[in-house]
């Protein structure tokens, strides 16, 4: 056997052909890659899939199926349905948290509107360059 | 006998197999054609009707022995959440050859960088009307993935699954002492895939399919969990480990 052999077939320790479909995708240097698809879906399932990829496509595919294995073997009960799970409860939060946001700067909005004054002749005018006409604050004129 | 949570309802329906008890073959049985026997592993989560079509998903892309392998290592009380999982990345592989579940996780993780973004440009405006200063520039545009982007950033549910309640999924309230920050542990599946070479990243199936399968996993399983009087608990299985 020669070191040439794709990690698939050394994992089987068999002849590595030259049109074997897992070659181009599990190097030999890389032998934790095909072991941990291996232990979730198995050789024959890869092949099938595999076969059934065009094969453009199945670069991706097997990443993804790695990296599904990956979660699957990290979380045995969950596996990538976990990660699925904690995203949306990110998503739950971030939007909840957004709405928040929005209706306190609507109501500070609101609230600088109504907080801009008219002011009336005959009563005391409150600069805003501030220059103390005496008042603690000069809103509370306005408001009190 | 093996247990009978009759109650629980999987992906595969409502009742459970006959194990043998003469009340007819699990679907897994039923599919494969084999005689079920009273202990049958796959008897309690699929039924003789559902689950057969439910258990062909399953066993198309795991396998029925990688199943069994799986569900033996685990501790009887967490199989059925462990079913109703690998039932779902089953169909959705099946739906998506190519990405499986992982193009509905790339899309939810899309999702929360532009909501995160939002919210800190709506955050930095609010501190901007709370302290009277010149209003922050408009946030950019959701950004848009590269062509050569992967799913670098995902992040492992190990470390939030030991807290997590399923019925926050179904329900409005959000725990405001939740953070935002990714759990310690992080797989970055960005290692693991270019969309560059094959599809881009807006090429994706949208994740709304996913989304309404995923609410119907997340009921069966609050279904089962307060059936059961216990949440999700950890994630980490006592002792379970995968077969060598």
């Amino acid at each position: 056997m020669t070191s040439t052999r794709c990690a698939v077939c050394k994992y089987f320790r068999r002849r590595c052909p030259p049109d074997c479909i897992f070659s181009p995708h599990f190097l030999n240097d890389n032998p934790q890659r095909f072991t941990c698809v291996h232990k979730i879906y198995g050789a024959s399932n890869l092949g099938k899939l595999l076969q059934e990829t065009p094969m453009q496509l199945r670069a991706d595919t097997i990443e993804s199926l790695y990296y599904e294995a990956k979660c699957r073997i990290q979380d045995p009960v969950y596996g990538c349905a976990g990660i699925i799970w904690s995203l949306h409860q990110q998503i739950q939060i971030a939007q909840s948290q957004l709405a928040r946001a929005r209706a306190e700067i609507a109501f500070l909005d609101a609230n600088v509107v109504v907080a801009e004054p008219t002011p009336s002749p005959g009563e005391p005018v409150v600069q805003q360059n501030g220059v103390d006409y005496g008042l603690d604050d000069p809103y509370d004129f306005w408001f009190y | 006998m093996s247990s009978n949570p009759s109650t629980s309802s999987t992906s595969g329906g409502g009742s459970s197999g006959g194990g043998g008890s003469g009340g007819g073959p699990c679907g897994a049985c039923k599919f494969l054609r084999r005689k079920c026997v009273a202990g049958c592993i796959f008897a309690p989560y699929f039924d003789s009707d559902q689950g057969a079509a439910h258990f062909a998903a399953v066993h198309k892309v795991f396998g029925a022995s990688n199943v069994s392998k799986l569900l033996f290592h685990l501790p009887v009380q967490r199989r059925h959440d462990a079913v109703v999982t690998i039932c779902y990345e089953a169909q959705a592989r099946l739906r998506d050859p190519v990405y499986g579940c992982v193009s509905h996780i790339f899309a939810l993780q899309q999702q929360v960088v532009n909501l995160q973004a939002e919210l800190a440009y709506f955050q930095a405006h609010l501190a901007t009307l709370e302290g009277q200063t010149p209003p922050p520039p408009p946030p950019p545009q959701p950004a848009v993935p590269p062509p050569g982007l992967s799913i670098n950033d995902l992040t492992t549910a190990s470390s939030f699954l030991g807290s997590y309640d399923l019925s926050s999924l179904l329900e409005p309230m959000v725990p405001p002492s939740w953070t935002m920050q990714p759990p310690r542990s992080q797989m970055d599946p960005r290692q693991f895939m270019s969309f560059g070479a094959t599809r881009a990243p807006t090429d994706l199936p949208p994740a709304q399919g996913g989304t309404g399968d995923f609410q119907e996993l997340a009921r069966e399983l609050l279904q089962r969990s307060t059936s059961e009087g216990s949440g999700p608990g950890a994630c980490k299985t006592e002792g379970s480990s995968l077969p060598p």
